[in-house]
């Protein structure tokens, strides 16, 4: 393929998973695989009065094996998982620190450090303590994800994050795209990460009443909510040249990306939003609806998501929507909220290494209107050229990526 | 070495990264790799295991946190002043 919007393409040489499936994409992409559902009561704290207690928890995890310096060991969760996934992602790229100048870092969260905040404000208004910890302050930022990787990388050139509640991880990786594409750049890290398994952030949750208390079952008759659950994905992106001039493996490409903000309201979604950001990443692709095999939807199980993602991807993809296989991964891992664009394109990339379409798990029977092929209960193998992540949040911001596998 | 000096040098230790160093009370707190914002970390964790409260500005260079030994002269002080007020109160 020649080059695309007349800049440089950009593949993606390296991957990291931290998720209630298991930590590394390697275990996490059999529980995948598997159909297994990492979705349990909450273990991580005292739920006291919560009648929401199922989450997706991170379970496997020592930042003391999987951060090397001091300071991400010693901070928030949210970080933690950010910085374990991006060595994750270096390392498999075989790239050597330090990544340098022509080297970004875009890694954003949803809440940021939240356990922290809240361990703070308890040591002052229940504890009367005469101060919060002195980390608190560097431990809650958002930033102090990017800033440890860059650190820990030595990546010099543009390091910050993206906030943008479930679809923070699709914006990071769409502009590390952009930069890479343009020539500003020639390696990313980039992705998101959240940490937001506690009891303050639950009971807020829980006050939206968007929550199941059953379990996360996207497009089923019997949806009752999302299920939020940890974890981060990240991947590391570089101009393609510049990866085979190394001998890289290339694991797939980013082919285009798709933003826009349906202006409208802070919780219901609209369908032109949606559609209008599938389309543009089709055509930044320079794809036709019909190349695509695979959709890995926003499926948060929620009520309106559902049915308006199935509207707008009906719209989009017109006759080909009755051969899209379409499915929401939220069913095994949760909704990860800011880090759930990453690890869905986590699921992307390796859907078509491995030439296998995942499973809505969970799914007896679709809701009304939820009329697509979600794949359901169990996965199917089949090559796969080319794919779609969607990824819709509060406020109506909305991001899709597409990608290629590599061979294309 | 007292009570209170037990207490500092063990806090020193835990929040040390390399708390296998010899420590005495005329060790430079430089030569322990303590750096400004470790120093907080310190401070804070003095301040919840005396009761006490320590004024400590990370932007000034401070003659009370220059040696192990002037730290706990410093946390001494404090001690004797707030038992003092207390008493008098």
């Amino acid at each position: 393929m020649s080059e695309r919007n007349c800049g440089r393409r950009v593949a993606i040489t390296g991957t990291g998973v931290v998720s209630a499936l298991g930590t590394g994409v390697e275990k996490f992409w059999s529980a995948i695989k598997a159909g297994e559902n990492g979705i349990a009561p909450i273990a991580g704290f005292p739920l006291q009065d919560l009648y929401i207690t199922i989450g997706g928890e991170v379970r496997d995890f020592d930042a003391r094996d999987l951060c090397k310096s001091r300071g991400a060991q010693l901070s928030d969760p949210f970080t933690q998982y950010a910085v374990a996934a991006a060595w994750e992602a270096v390392r498999q790229s075989g790239l050597e620190g330090p990544l340098g100048e022509r080297a970004a870092c875009i890694v954003g969260s949803g809440a940021g450090g939240v356990t922290t905040q809240e361990k703070a404000y308890e040591d002052i208004f229940v504890h009367k303590k005469k101060a919060t910890h002195p980390l608190t302050l560097l431990k809650t930022i958002i930033s102090s994800s990017p800033a440890h990787i860059s650190i820990e990388h030595g990546i010099k050139g543009p390091v910050f994050g993206t906030v943008s509640a479930c679809s923070t991880a699709a914006h990071a990786i769409g502009l590390a795209f952009q930069m890479i594409r343009s020539g500003m750049m020639d390696v990313a890290v980039a992705g998101a990460s959240e940490a937001p398994l506690n009891y303050g952030c639950m009971r807020a949750w829980q006050a939206m009443r968007v929550l199941s208390p059953e379990g996360c079952y996207p497009f089923a008759k019997r949806r009752n909510g999302t299920v939020i659950a940890e974890g981060a994905g990240i991947l590391l992106l570089e101009d393609l040249e510049h990866a085979r001039a190394r001998g890289a493996t290339v694991l797939g490409e980013v082919l285009g990306f798709g933003m826009t903000s349906d202006a409208a309201d802070m919780v219901n979604p609209d369908i032109e939003g949606p559609t209008r950001a599938m389309q543009i990443a089709l055509d930044d692709a320079k794809l036709s609806p019909a190349d695509i095999d695979y959709l890995n939807a926003h499926g948060t199980a929620t009520a309106a998501n559902d049915i308006n993602e199935t509207r707008a991807i009906r719209k989009v993809f017109g006759a080909h929507a009755d051969s899209l296989a379409v499915s929401s991964t939220k069913s095994m891992h949760g909704h990860c909220l800011g880090a759930g664009g990453g690890v869905e394109a986590v699921v992307c990339v390796q859907a078509m290494r491995d030439g296998f379409i995942p499973a809505t798990i969970g799914l007896d029977e679709p809701g009304e209107g939820c009329d697509l092929d979600y794949v359901p209960r169990e996965g199917r193998y089949r090559a796969l050229g080319y794919t779609m992540s969607n990824s819709f949040a509060f406020g109506g911001l909305n991001a899709v990526l597409v990608f290629g596998s590599a061979i294309n | 070495m007292d009570d209170v000096a037990e207490k500092i040098i063990a806090i020193l230790r835990k929040n040390m990264r390399h708390p296998e160093k010899e420590i005495a009370l005329d060790t430079k707190l430089a030569d322990l790799e303590i750096e400004s914002l470790d120093l907080a970390v310190i401070v804070f964790d003095i301040e919840d295991t005396f009761g006490i409260q320590i004024p400590y500005n990370a932007n000034e260079e401070m003659a009370d946190f220059a040696t192990v030994g002037s730290v706990v002269d410093k946390v001494t002080t404090v001690l004797v002043s707030q038992n003092a007020s207390g008493a008098a109160a």
